[in-house]
């Protein structure tokens, strides 16, 4: 399909611990369309971050082909991977990761002043983008603070920010609520799930919270490093023989 | 840019680990400075004490297989050191070069004081023409009693102060302007020499250590006779053809019929240099029945002028004097000075030396604890690869942070070695032995702050906090993205 922004093809990825050998994923076939709400959800040890390391290009896969915007990762090298994450694709941490020597808004831009373009940049519509965006998240009377001035929830609500600020094809985001009370993990998924709608952005998120999970349009279900539901919300859930590794 | 913007924030981050690096580099910038200054202030005072006092910028000596001291010392030689054959055609050719600002013919050597039959006293001698040596070195000797001798004056000795006292010491009379006293050469090789000269005044060096101090200046024809070279006392001499002739064919052993042909090989003197007569004493054979002698000079001071390229003209020098083929020898004023500027130049190569070595060492501590400072950064180096900081970016964060440590630290150690620079250039560090009081060149060392003792300090800690940034930076390149989902 036209639309696919990203495909995996039979994508097996194994670490190696020692001597010990770990496949986390398993002739993993899947594809996610531009503007896709996406839930990968599974209990620990499922694979989950796995998928959204290949996806983000921080890693890749042991066999198989990962497609992002029609360009296969294996065939581009450390500046090229570099550069795809920097233009296409923003990232949500479970951990939040914010600089903690950047106030806020300069955690929000840093992504930006990564540009090697800088200098042919419309400075007044970046920094008209950055005060939306921070407004958009709520944290516009926090701007000049520092991360560790924040509680959690406004933290991730900084993340979101500076993962959306290069205007990403795909925000990934692992695990966004795993380290929030309930009332601020439903707030951000709200908030992602407004951006998804607001910017068309293509948000694949993690989680192995069931009522977190429900809340995307497109729900992709890891057991053991193999997928074992992928199903589109006004879909019929597609049933996947997990025994035999593929989508059926 | 943001690197920079980073690598601050993270110095201000973990001010811990900032501060044992900044105090290390500030220590060892903070050493560098002052131990810089004040092998500088020692080295710089050494050279101007012997260039503007003693030696010149540059000087030809006759031909010795060692460099010799203005003060005559070859390497452990005991002989006369030899004259300059061609010395003429060295002064022609240093009129024509723009960097000289002056020339001095000198004659140097080992003499004793006697009153009548006794000895009082041993000390080093220059001989001169008095005239050309003030305008050579108007600022060192100044006079202290009596008057400057007069060209046409008998034989006479300037005595320093230093000197006079000690004469004085074993003299049965006082030495004064107008006194008597006899020298004796102490060169093996000059032979049994002995004049009667006149005290014509009483000098002071105005810039001397102890032994320099001890000089006395002596007519040049005292010094010749005391040498065994030849006197010019009454004028050139000029010789008929036959008398010229007989000088050039003239063959000491061949009068004693070799009785002392050994002795004679080995000794100093003109007897030793008689092979070399013909060309001090040439005579112009057949053509005309007169020959001239050129005095006898050992050495000829070269004085550059300020801004002058010294090492150029020395080149220069040294190729003419090879041109002449006579084996003369070129150097600087730090072969001039002998052991105390060598032992300065060494004593600051050493310094250099051990600074190395204490480099090696602190760039392991900072190096250790800069690896320590990437890998608690583990996190915040995987996210910023993550969102798009290529290699590069990372790379420059860890030198901005040295560089910005050693900016730091640089200004609080050349500060802090300003400050007791300036109060060690007030107070003054007095030598604790003659070793130190000949290293210093004076018996006080006041250090003063050394532009470029400062500039090799921070180029050094610089280079060391590169050095040191070097493994960490490696081991932060390494810092794969995918750390950044691991969580903190």
């Amino acid at each position: 399909m036209s639309d696919i922004i990203i495909s995996l093809e039979h994508v097996r990825k194994v670490y190696r611990l020692d001597t010990v050998e770990v496949e986390a994923l398993r002739d993993i076939t899947l594809d996610i369309r531009a503007g896709d709400f996406v839930s990968i959800a599974g209990p620990s040890g499922s694979g989950k971050t796995t998928i959204l390391n290949l996806i983000g290009c921080i890693d890749k896969p042991t066999s198989g082909t990962v497609k992002i915007l029609g360009r296969s990762t294996s065939d581009l090298d450390d500046d090229r991977l570099t550069e795809l994450r920097h233009r296409f694709i923003g990232f949500i941490f479970q951990t939040f990761n914010l600089i903690p020597v950047l106030n806020i808004r300069e955690n929000v831009e840093l992504p930006l002043l990564l540009d090697d373009a800088g200098s042919g940049r419309n400075r007044r519509k970046e920094k008209e983008w950055i005060d939306f965006l921070i407004e958009a998240v709520g944290l516009k009377d926090r701007m000049q603070h520092k991360p560790a001035e924040l509680s959690g929830g406004q933290r991730q609500r900084v993340a979101i920010a500076r993962a959306l600020v290069m205007k990403p094809a795909i925000v990934l985001a692992d695990e966004p609520t795993a380290n929030l009370d309930s009332a601020t993990g439903e707030s951000i998924l709200r908030l992602m799930h407004h951006m998804n709608g607001q910017f068309g952005t293509t948000f694949i998120f993690s989680t192995h919270d069931p009522d977190i999970v429900e809340e995307a349009d497109h729900i992709v279900r890891l057991r053991d490093g193999q997928i074992v539901e992928d199903s589109r919300r006004n879909e019929v859930p597609m049933a996947v023989n997990a025994a035999e590794g593929g989508q059926t | 840019m943001i690197a920079a913007r980073l690598a601050w924030g993270n110095i201000g981050l973990h001010r811990r680990k900032s501060l044992l690096i900044g105090m290390i580099m500030g220590m060892g910038i903070f050493i560098l400075f002052v131990g810089n200054s004040m092998i500088d202030t020692a080295v710089d005072g050494l050279r101007r004490m012997f260039v503007q006092g003693y030696t010149g910028d540059l000087m030809v000596t006759g031909p010795t297989e060692f460099p010799t001291t203005v003060l005559g010392e070859t390497a452990g030689s005991e002989e006369v050191l030899p004259h300059i054959a061609q010395v003429m055609k060295y002064q022609e050719f240093l009129a024509g070069r723009k960097e000289v600002a002056g020339l001095l013919p000198l004659l140097s050597g080992q003499v004793a004081f006697g009153i009548g039959e006794q000895e009082i006293g041993q000390g080093y001698c220059f001989g001169a023409n008095i005239a050309e040596y003030r305008s050579f070195f108007p600022d060192n000797i100044t006079l202290v009693e009596g008057s400057w001798p007069d060209e046409h004056d008998g034989p006479w000795v300037l005595l320093s102060e230093t000197m006079r006292d000690v004469l004085n010491a074993s003299s049965p009379a006082p030495i004064v302007p107008g006194s008597k006293i006899i020298m004796t050469a102490l060169a093996n090789s000059a032979g049994t020499v002995i004049r009667e000269v006149t005290v014509r005044g009483i000098l002071k060096f105005n810039q001397s250590s102890r032994a320099l101090a001890a000089l006395s200046i002596a007519d040049a024809d005292t010094m010749r006779d005391l040498l065994g070279f030849a006197s010019l006392r009454d004028g050139v001499p000029v010789l008929t053809g036959r008398e010229a002739a007989f000088v050039s064919n003239f063959d000491p052993e061949a009068l004693f019929e070799n009785l002392f042909a050994g002795e004679a090989a080995s000794s100093g003197g003109l007897g030793a240099r008689s092979e070399e007569v013909p060309a001090t004493m040439r005579a112009s054979h057949g053509e005309s029945n007169e020959a001239a002698v050129v005095p006898a000079w050992q050495f000829l001071l070269i004085r550059v002028k300020p801004g002058a390229n010294r090492s150029a003209l020395q080149a220069a020098l040294s190729s003419y004097a090879q041109e002449l083929g006579d084996g003369d020898r070129v150097q600087d004023w730090v072969a001039g000075a002998g052991k105390v500027a060598r032992t300065a130049v060494t004593v600051r190569l050493v310094f250099d030396l051990l600074v190395a070595v204490v480099a090696v060492v602190v760039v392991m501590i900072m190096m250790n604890v800069l690896v320590i400072s990437v890998n608690e950064r583990l996190y915040e180096i995987g996210t910023l690869r993550a969102i798009g900081a290529k290699r590069r970016v990372v790379r420059q964060m860890i030198l901005f942070e040295t560089a910005f440590l050693a900016l730091l630290a640089g200004a609080a150690g050349l500060a802090a070695g300003a400050v007791v620079l300036i109060l060690l250039g007030k107070i003054g560090i007095r030598p604790p032995n003659l070793f130190f009081e000949a290293l210093f060149g004076g018996s006080v060392l006041k250090p003063v702050m050394s532009a470029g003792a400062a500039l090799r300090a921070f180029l050094w800690i610089l280079a060391m906090g590169l050095g040191a940034s070097f493994y960490p930076t490696m081991v932060a390149l390494r810092i794969e993205p995918v750390v950044a989902m691991r969580g903190e």
